[in-house]
């Protein structure tokens, strides 16, 4: 410390998350290898997203919108990074099938995003001229604000279809069961652990937590894309076999396994 | 060509990865910096986001969709509250401040006391007991439901400990079990983005 000022270029404290993102790297390349060698790397099938479909396709049969809700995050959080991609499958379909979508957004940045990706969509479609200007629209970054428009929109429209997909906070209960009222099929995916029971109690599908960071490489079934799945459960194989090797480290009186596993 | 995005994306990724190990107050100033032109992003994002509120009620209006008459509502506060904060500012004490403390916050209380109702109706659904899991989730909600008002202890003196329980253990080990996978996805998700796997927010399957 120099003045009060840290001039430090390393802080050590955070040394087991710089290994824990080298690792992780170390597994993604070895599975890109994999995937690009022709290796079959398996998926389970996600109810949630397999839904997706029909959803769009009784949206589509009943002369009805299907409306998409991108959550109240903002570019900074990945679940709304994780939205946009399967908002990009979803206008895509929509585009397909010929159906009506309906974006409103809370965040201004993410409601600029995800209008290009729906444009997009379209385009590679080959439908460019149904996308309809408007389709993604900005609603308020108020958040009961943002509840109440969303809740007359789906009471007044009647969308056939529900998707929430991103990150949700108290009003996502709101949301999915107003949505339940108006009898629309819902399909919700969402990353905040404290959310999803009422996602599970008011929709029909839900992607829980890291599901919705898959849908993007479930959808898109490209191997590259695959391969970060995999690396991802090796991840996840490893860091229970840490917490099972630090849990009988501590029975046997030893904790400091436990420790260096400490975040910062 | 839309190498330009991309190359930003993951400079701007892979600068803010590092700046997370690096202590080094120069390099808190690189990321504050960074974090202030994301606020300057969003000043412009929200004028868009006003072009596309104005448009999406006005075609409300012409085109009479049911409840048009409220849009003229948002329309009248929208100019209304911009006119008032440009003219007045928004602090303590002028007509943006009085409007929010006085009827933005009020309604947003009353939305949030709606949750409540919102909650049974939900859970009254949840709770039927259809099945086991759903007869399992049934006993332990009303388990849960006693042993956190004082008449659970009354009853039996095991109830509040038993609600703890099941708190500490069966729940957290889900909870830290679903967060240690958002954890990992998030981490992967990002990677896919800085390393333009995944391009679809720039449009791009």
């Amino acid at each position: 410390m120099g003045d009060g000022l840290d001039i430090r270029w390393f802080d050590p404290a955070r040394a087991n998350l710089l290994i824990g993102v080298a690792v992780f790297l170390a597994f993604l390349v070895v599975n890109i290898v994999r995937a690009r060698g022709g290796s079959h790397l398996f998926i389970r099938p996600l109810a949630g997203l397999q839904a997706l479909d029909e959803a769009i396709g009784r949206a589509t049969e009943m002369g009805r919108s299907v409306l998409y809700l991108p959550g109240l995050g903002d570019m900074s959080e990945v679940g709304t990074l994780a939205s946009i991609t399967i908002m990009a499958r979803v206008a895509r379909r929509t585009a397909d099938m010929g159906c009506d979508l309906s974006v409103p957004c809370y965040d201004p940045v993410v409601m600029a995003i995800l209008d290009g990706a729906v444009r997009q969509a379209y385009i590679e479609a080959g439908r460019g001229d149904q996308f309809r200007p408007g389709s993604v629209h900005y609603v308020s970054a108020q958040q009961f604000a943002y509840v109440a428009a969303v809740s007359g929109m789906m009471l007044r429209e009647r969308p056939a279809a529900n998707i929430f997909m991103g990150s949700f906070y108290a009003e996502a209960l709101f949301l999915a069961e107003t949505g339940n009222q108006t009898g629309a099929i819902q399909i919700a995916g969402c990353d905040q652990v404290t959310q999803l029971p009422f996602f599970v109690c008011a929709c029909d599908y839900v992607l829980l937590g890291e599901e919705l960071y898959a849908a993007s490489a479930y959808l898109g079934r490209e191997p590259i894309q695959l391969a970060t799945i995999a690396a991802q459960d090796w991840a996840k194989a490893l860091a229970a076999a840490l917490v099972v090797a630090s849990l009988i480290a501590s029975v046997l009186g030893h904790p400091e396994l436990g420790m260096l596993l400490r975040t910062r | 060509m839309r190498s330009g995005p991309y190359v930003v994306t993951f400079l701007t990724g892979a600068v803010l990865i590092a700046i997370f190990f690096i202590p080094h107050y120069r390099a808190q100033q690189v990321q504050a910096t960074i974090l202030e032109w994301a606020d300057v992003v969003y000043a412009f994002a929200l004028i868009l986001g006003s072009i596309s509120l104005w448009t999406t009620h006005q075609k409300r209006i012409k085109t009479r969709a049911p409840g048009w008459i409220f849009s003229y509502v948002t329309l009248g506060a929208l100019l209304f509250i911009t006119t008032a904060g440009v003219v007045q500012g928004i602090d303590e004490g002028t007509m943006v401040g009085r409007l929010y403390n006085m009827v933005n916050a009020p309604l947003a209380s009353t939305m949030f006391a709606l949750l409540a109702f919102f909650i049974a109706s939900a859970a009254f659904r949840a709770f039927r007991a259809r099945n086991t899991e759903a007869t399992l989730l049934l006993v332990t909600a009303v388990v849960m439901m006693i042993g956190r008002v004082s008449i659970g202890e009354f009853l039996w003196k095991g109830f509040p400990p038993l609600t703890e329980w099941l708190l500490d253990v069966p729940n957290l080990a889900a909870k830290r079990g679903v967060a240690i996978g958002v954890g990992l996805g998030a981490i992967s998700t990002a990677l896919k983005i800085i390393l333009g796997i995944d391009r679809s927010y720039l449009g791009r399957s």
